[in-house]
């Protein structure tokens, strides 16, 4: 191959290459961060939006590799659908990589779902990572709060009528019929969980803290001794001999951590191992929002229930 | 609701008059219980009307189209940051790569039985405008002068979806060519890589353009690189000569496939073509083939299997010396590989191991006890945080020229600050 060979391969590029993007969809081709915040897309958008999502459930967020299939979709995207805040640190490579300038911050085709949603545990003072991995603008699992979610729906209805006006009928109609359905589960969910108000559980990272509040219950330590550090023998030390002297009923963690070091505190001290969905899909009876917090409300109420004082 | 309460309370007085024997405490925690359950009622009574006023209102209200899109600087946390001249400065992050080596060579070269501050990286970038991105990479090392690793521009303003890179980067060939020192699996660079391209990996000034294929399927992803670069190899490497102003090409074929979930696959093909000498000739050839596995056996446990080979055909000339009256004839088609395996037993530890060969490009073969160098490492590495990990790898290796080394090698890599790399 001679010099004029690979300048005509390079050259070649600009016509090998798609020049139409997402331009044989006619729905509106989404991609969500999250597989929870593609699920409320799918929702809202009904038969009019092409959803798919970067992260699989079954996998730490903070911690994800997109891949060069994630670059592509991302780079045909109508829509990008993220946490905003500090949580999916991934997605600025993600959407360099892709270079589809609609989906930068602040472009037509972003949508950050943490607008508008009541943040909590905002930092009041400077921060630094010899607190662990700790999130600058506050914790940024707000999706698992079902309050959270009429809010994000709104957004995403918002957004899909302002990308694709002609459907905004549907896309509302579709808003209505979840928030509706969202407020009986609402009042069902808050029914099961009452008698438990004000009981503490255990977690194994900082990450539900929205559904607690959601709950009325309390979580105050972790396996992790800091966000992001995995449980040191000093800090199960002092988790078992909390959990013993509290009568500490429940220890609450995602599917994705290790659960080895839980079920032996749980073996110890009596308490129960409660593996909640973090988001959509993580587990197979979290197929959907509805069933996620169905799932874990239930789960909550199992574990406190066996353990009432 | 209100009935239900009633009810609740007057059969709690009848179970009361009843059962006269039952205790004061008892009584007590009823009560205790109805006022529960009545401020329950009352809560969702509340919620109830809220819900249904909330309801009437969207039902009745006309629908408007969306108000514009809130942007940065509009609501939520982005109000303090873009509400700050501090939103536009770069991101800055500092990489610290400490590294004590042991080994039977004598030679006072980089890190030898010493620890050195083998590379601290000084990394900015930040979004020049809507169209295009700027990332520099200064560093520093205690044995070596400064140096700019990279500085470059990422364009997104052409036809969709081509992106452009210009200026100096780690053009994509290959897998560890691409990719910076704190993101290997090893403490050191694959030998075909340190051999052929040089002991840092390669970082060369030049344009670089990147596309994905318009293929009809979605299962396989292919993505197609091209670019000219300065002539020259980065620092011992031997592909290409030393004299810049020739410029090499390369192009590199990314065929990425999700075979599940939890498992993918890579296989790519790297063509790079320079000068060995001061002339415009194209003398020198070379074709990579790279191979990696990942395998996601939990969702913290990690197999990857890496592998990459070049093969080179260099036209070399039988080089004469009249004087002595030999002759050298360096090998034309040279070629090295490397396998490496890395597993991610638990969130904190990792441990791999990596085969190496490797032919000389410039040594009589008539001089070599045997054909190529050869190595086989191992590594432990201990993960502190995300932002900190330990490693310690033993290598052993075999030398073409005759002889052998063992090394040791304790390497500390901690960043601070923002630190991105574009994905691989």
């Amino acid at each position: 191959m001679n010099r004029h060979t690979m300048l005509c391969a390079l050259a070649g590029l600009a016509v090998l290459s798609d020049p139409r993007p997402g331009a044989a969809a006619e729905r509106v081709n989404v991609v969500a961060t999250l597989s929870t915040f593609g699920d409320l897309v799918s929702t809202v958008g009904g038969d009019y939006v092409q959803v798919a999502s970067i992260a699989s459930p079954k996998f730490n967020p903070h911690f994800i590799e997109p891949k060069p299939s994630d670059v592509l979709k991302t780079k045909r995207a109508d829509l990008f659908v993220h946490a905003g805040l500090d949580l999916e640190l991934w997605r600025w490579p993600l959407l360099d990589a892709a270079g589809n300038r609609r989906l930068f911050q602040g472009q037509e085709g972003e949508l950050d779902l943490s607008q508008g949603v009541k943040l909590l545990e905002v930092p009041t003072r400077p921060v630094s990572r010899a607190e662990g991995d700790i999130h600058l603008y506050g914790n940024p699992h707000y999706w698992l709060s079902p309050e959270n979610a009429k809010t994000m729906a709104q957004a995403i209805c918002d957004k899909l009528s302002a990308i694709d006006p002609q459907h905004q009928d549907t896309y509302h109609a579709n808003l209505l019929a979840f928030l509706a359905q969202l407020d009986r589960k609402i009042a069902e969910w808050r029914l099961a969980l009452a008698p438990y108000k004000g009981r503490e559980v255990i977690g194994y990272h900082n990450s539900w803290v929205y559904l607690m509040e959601f709950a009325g219950l309390k979580m105050h330590h972790f396996l992790e001794p800091k966000p992001g550090i995995p449980p040191t023998p000093q800090q199960v030390q002092f988790i078992t001999q909390y959990i013993t002297a509290q009568r500490i009923p429940a220890i609450v963690q995602e599917s994705f951590f290790p659960s080895q070091t839980t079920k032996a505190i749980a073996k110890r001290t009596g308490a129960k191992t409660v593996f909640l969905c973090q988001n959509v899909r993580e587990l197979p009876a979290c197929a959907d929002y509805f069933a996620m917090m169905d799932y874990n409300v239930s789960q909550v109420v199992d574990a406190l229930g066996q353990t009432a004082r | 609701m209100s009935s239900l309460i009633i009810f609740i309370i007057a059969c709690i007085g009848f179970a009361q008059a009843g059962w006269a024997e039952v205790s004061d405490q008892q009584v007590a925690q009823l009560n205790q219980s109805v006022q529960r359950l009545s401020q329950l009622v009352e809560e969702l009574q509340g919620t109830v009307q809220a819900q249904q006023q909330r309801l009437a209102e969207l039902e009745t209200a006309k629908w408007q189209p969306a108000a514009p899109v809130p942007t940065a600087g509009q609501a939520g946390l982005s109000q303090q940051a873009a509400g700050s001249l501090s939103a536009f400065n770069p991101e800055i992050g500092v990489l610290a790569d400490i590294v004590g080596q042991v080994s039977e060579s004598s030679a006072d070269g980089e890190g030898n039985d010493k620890i050195s501050a083998r590379e601290m990286e000084l990394v900015f970038g930040h979004p020049i405008d809507p169209y295009s991105r700027l990332d520099v990479t200064a560093s520093f090392s205690d044995f070596e002068a400064a140096n700019l690793e990279e500085a470059y521009v990422t364009h997104w303003g052409l036809p969709e979806p081509l992106r452009a890179r210009i200026g100096r980067f780690k053009p994509k060939v290959g897998k560890a060519v691409a990719i910076h020192r704190d993101s290997l699996d090893t403490v050191d660079e694959p030998l075909v890589v340190a051999s052929y391209l040089g002991a840092e990996g390669l970082s060369r000034t030049g344009v670089e353009l990147s596309g994905f294929l318009p293929v009809p399927w979605t299962a396989v992803t292919h993505e197609l690189t091209g670019g000219v670069m300065e002539g020259g190899v980065g620092e011992g490497g031997t592909l290409f000569g030393s004299i810049r102003r020739r410029p090499s090409y390369y192009a590199h074929l990314k065929n990425f496939w999700d075979i599940s979930d939890v498992a993918n696959a890579e296989l790519g093909a790297t063509y790079l073509t320079g000068s060995k000498d001061d002339d415009a000739d194209l003398e020198v050839q070379a074709l990579g083939l790279d191979a990696t596995l990942m395998h996601y056996v939990t969702p913290t446990n990690k197999l990857k299997w890496q592998n990459e080979l070049y093969l080179q055909e260099r036209d070399e000339a039988v080089s004469v010396d009249a004087d002595a009256g030999t002759e050298t004839l360096f090998r034309d088609t040279p070629w090295g590989l490397y396998t490496l395996l890395d597993y991610r037993f638990s969130p904190r530890l990792g441990a791999g191991g990596r085969f190496d060969y490797v032919e000389p490009v410039d040594v009589d073969p008539a001089r070599l006890a045997r054909a190529g160098d050869t190595a086989w490492s191992g590594y432990l590495t201990f993960y502190q945080s995300e932002f900190a990990r330990w490693r310690l790898q033993y290598r052993h290796t075999n030398f073409a020229r005759g002889g052998d080394d063992n090394t040791v090698f304790l390497q500390g890599m901690v960043a601070i600050g923002v630190h991105k790399h574009q994905l691989q």
